[in-house]
């Protein structure tokens, strides 16, 4: 089998649509707008369901990518040539089976709200990350920045379920969170003993995951304020090996785009009238 | 108050001595068992993106995940048969068995499933089962019971797997051009196989040998 795959060689059934992040990144509508699922909104249900195939599409991909870490790179200690620890592969099987029961159980939580698979179109922003030539690289992109917004967005869901009053939302998005927050200390402890004696590596891979970071602000709509439409989960962000600074850095970034988009608009407006 | 001698063994207990294998027997087969799980999980791994069955690119995150386990038992169980460098053991048992792994790997497109399948857990898996269940019944419960720990374990997890992987296969021939399509791969990879003796070289599930049994 071949190593390093193109991102484009994913394959899906038929029922999936693809969309390139260049097409998203370029479309005018604001589709990277995700939106508070705030439960008192009319449009909840449609939010929430957007949010729970959203879900899916980041947990297949994760699933995806983990498995072709696991594959790509050869077991042994010859890190700045390509090799990996044979615990970390295996660290990247057991995440194949949390993201394999994520999938089931983001399918399951979707038919519940009466969504059905391929109803939103796929972006494949996270498995692009996942096809990184450097291992280091993935587990900034993919264990660190995504798998951290997976936390957010978890938490986040958990006590959409708990204000919904829905116990079945609740218990799923818990144990997830769990795994989430594995996966992040793997990606940290990973990329810290990966690159023990290449602090030029660590630093490329850590700018690498800002970069990842920043596509994934959702144009600044990330923040710790309680109708963020993605809420970073501080407490749970810090139990994953996220320093304070860190979690400041992706807050403030979103908080500097925010504004840099509402000045945008306030000008937008004021030309218009 | 002292109380009678009773017997060591439960009347019940027919363990017995010696087993077949000795300790430097056990580290070879336990190496090559470590590299050919090795193998599996990352087929099974790589193989995720590349399917487009939505419940089969599931089921291999599972399996993949088991195989992995499976290697670290092996990985962990070498040390204790005085292997310090698993790594050392860590190897096929010949080339013969390494060209089946990469004909294994070997289809490549989104329209190979079937392939795939087939090969994992009609010829490899099948494979896996025979070798562990022979080595199981054949070294000392008493001398060899961390071997055996692990050798059920895996067992545990390749039966439920390969119960769940044929329903699948089933699933997917449905015509003749199917059938013919995975007999002539099982075939193919059966041939290799029989070329290198077994995941762990000849001798793999024993001997009809008058002599060597």
């Amino acid at each position: 089998m071949k190593t390093h795959i193109s991102p484009t060689a994913l394959a899906r059934d038929t029922r999936f649509n693809r969309q390139t992040s260049e097409d998203r990144f370029t479309d005018p509508r604001s589709t990277m707008e995700v939106g508070h699922v705030d439960p008192m909104a009319e449009d909840v249900g449609d939010r929430a369901r957007r949010r729970m195939h959203g879900i899916f599409v980041g947990e297949i991909q994760a699933l995806e990518g983990a498995g072709r870490t696991a594959f790509d790179f050869p077991a042994g200690d010859d890190y700045a040539n390509g090799e990996i620890p044979y615990e970390l592969k295996l660290d990247m099987a057991r995440q194949c089976w949390d993201e394999a029961r994520h999938c089931e159980i983001s399918i399951k939580l979707a038919e519940h709200m009466g969504g059905e698979l391929g109803e939103y179109v796929e972006n494949t922003m996270l498995f692009e990350a996942a096809c990184h030539n450097d291992p280091v690289f993935r587990l900034a992109g993919v264990n660190r920045a995504l798998e951290g917004l997976a936390i957010d967005v978890f938490t986040q869901m958990r006590d959409f379920g708990r204000e919904t009053g829905d116990p079945v939302m609740v218990y799923c998005e818990d144990f997830m969170l769990a795994d989430e927050v594995t996966h992040v200390k793997m990606g940290s402890k990973w990329l810290r003993a990966v690159t023990e004696n290449d602090p030029e590596r660590r630093k490329s891979a850590l700018e690498f995951q800002r970069v990842v970071d920043g596509l994934f602000n959702f144009r600044g709509q990330r923040g710790e304020e309680y109708e963020s439409p993605i809420r970073l989960a501080r407490q749970f962000r810090k139990m994953a090996g996220f320093t304070d600074g860190e979690v400041d850095v992706i807050a403030e970034a979103a908080a500097k785009e925010r504004a840099a988009i509402e000045a945008e608009q306030m000008a937008a407006s004021i030309l218009a009238e | 108050m002292a109380s009678s001698p009773r017997t060591p063994f439960a009347p019940w207990d027919r363990r017995e001595l010696p087993g077949k294998f000795t300790v430097e027997e056990t580290a070879r087969r336990v190496g090559h068992y470590k590299w050919f799980e090795m193998r599996m999980f990352e087929l099974m791994a790589g193989w995720i993106a590349t399917i487009p069955e939505l419940d089969i690119k599931l089921r291999l995150g599972t399996h993949s995940y088991h195989h992995a386990f499976h290697s670290e038992l092996w990985h962990k169980r070498l040390p204790e048969l005085r292997e310090m460098n698993p790594e050392r053991k860590t190897v096929a048992p010949n080339p013969e068995l390494e060209a089946f792994v990469t004909e294994l790997g070997a289809p490549e497109g989104d329209d190979k499933t079937l392939e795939k399948l087939v090969g994992m857990y009609r010829v490899a898996l099948p494979a896996v089962i025979s070798t562990y269940t022979y080595h199981r019944n054949n070294t000392s419960k008493i001398t060899d019971s961390p071997t055996i720990r692990s050798l059920q374990f895996c067992l545990n997890d390749d039966m439920e797997e390969w119960v769940e992987a044929e329903m699948t296969i089933q699933s997917l021939i449905t015509d003749a051009d199917d059938a013919r399509r995975a007999a002539d791969r099982q075939a193919e990879l059966t041939t290799l196989l029989i070329a290198a003796g077994g995941i762990a070289g000849p001798g793999s599930v024993g001997s009809f040998d008058l002599e060597e049994s």
